[in-house]
């Protein structure tokens, strides 16, 4: 599997586990269900491609440890 | 102090940042301000302009949808737009709670001299309660992502600058998602804290970061 379908697939897994009796506001683009945001991953339009900015800009994030220094992370967001 | 404040109100989204707003608009009158309050048809074009001009707001405040180089009112007409009426925002503060419109409407505004933009560069994205749609203030998810976003205006009624009022936000934004990181919260409201992340990460403040109404 190459490197952006794995992305794909770990964005996908991610986007399960949205609880259900939400949606997402995503601006102009709409409202979605996390059924219809998993959708868009898989076609790779650009409502998908956000959530992977999205879920990536955050394990990110994670991976770097900044949100446990709340000055540290409101200061430099990544 | 006058306020100028829209609130186009004709889908779930402008539904929700609108009543959000509510607090602002109620803040604003108790402290003695003159709030215009652009509501639903009259978040239009003609009465944004007219008002810009006509009542010269210190503070503007834009709800609604918008790209990189617009903001939108009610139906999603334009109401500002690069190149085209930006110069209106001439020695103005404003907060633009509105998708990636920080990116080029707000650098051109400052340009052309308004005093400081404060807004988002990406889009503003947040979660909302399917069954609390029709009662958005009453969504105690939403509030996760609207509560933060009103410090900005909230900060500057009180006379504080620019930069305070971002910084206000922004530290309201990194609160919540430390509390959800770090005390006992149901899976709902922690599946909020990677959109909570991106808004605080998109919200920029462009021109005089000591500009004060």
């Amino acid at each position: 599997m190459d490197q952006e379908k794995e992305i794909q697939e770990l964005v996908i897994a991610r986007l399960r586990t949205l609880p259900d009796g939400k949606e997402i506001s995503m601006g102009a683009d709409g409202e979605f269900t996390k059924e219809e945001l998993i959708e868009h991953v898989r076609v790779n339009d650009a409502v998908g491609k956000k959530m992977i900015d999205v879920e990536m800009g955050f394990l990110r994030a994670l991976k770097e440890g900044i949100f446990y220094d709340h000055n540290e992370f409101a200061d430099n967001p990544a | 102090m006058n306020l100028l404040i829209t609130r186009p109100r004709y889908d779930y989204t402008t539904r929700y940042i609108s009543a959000w707003a509510e607090p602002v608009v109620q803040s604003a009158k108790s402290k003695g301000h003159h709030v215009l309050d652009l509501q639903e048809e009259r978040a239009n074009r003609q009465e944004v302009e007219s008002m810009l001009k006509k009542q010269t707001p210190e503070v503007v405040f834009f709800n609604g949808h918008g790209s990189e180089d617009t903001l939108t009112g009610h139906n999603g007409e334009v109401i500002l737009r690069t190149g085209e009426n930006e110069h209106l925002l001439s020695e103005k503060i404003i907060y633009a709670l509105s998708c990636r419109s920080a990116k080029i409407l707000g650098a051109s505004s400052v340009k052309k001299g308004a005093r400081a933009y404060i807004g988002y560069i990406e889009d503003f994205i947040f979660m909302y309660s399917s069954e609390k749609r029709t009662r958005p203030r009453e969504d105690r998810t939403a509030a996760l992502f609207l509560e933060p976003s009103n410090q900005v205006p909230l900060s500057l009624i009180k006379g504080n600058s620019a930069s305070r009022a971002y910084r206000s936000a922004k530290n309201a934004y990194a609160r919540g998602i430390q509390k959800l990181l770090t005390s006992r919260t149901s899976k709902e409201d922690t599946a909020t804290i990677r959109y909570l992340f991106w808004d605080m990460k998109n919200l920029v403040c462009q021109g005089d970061g000591s500009a004060r109404p």
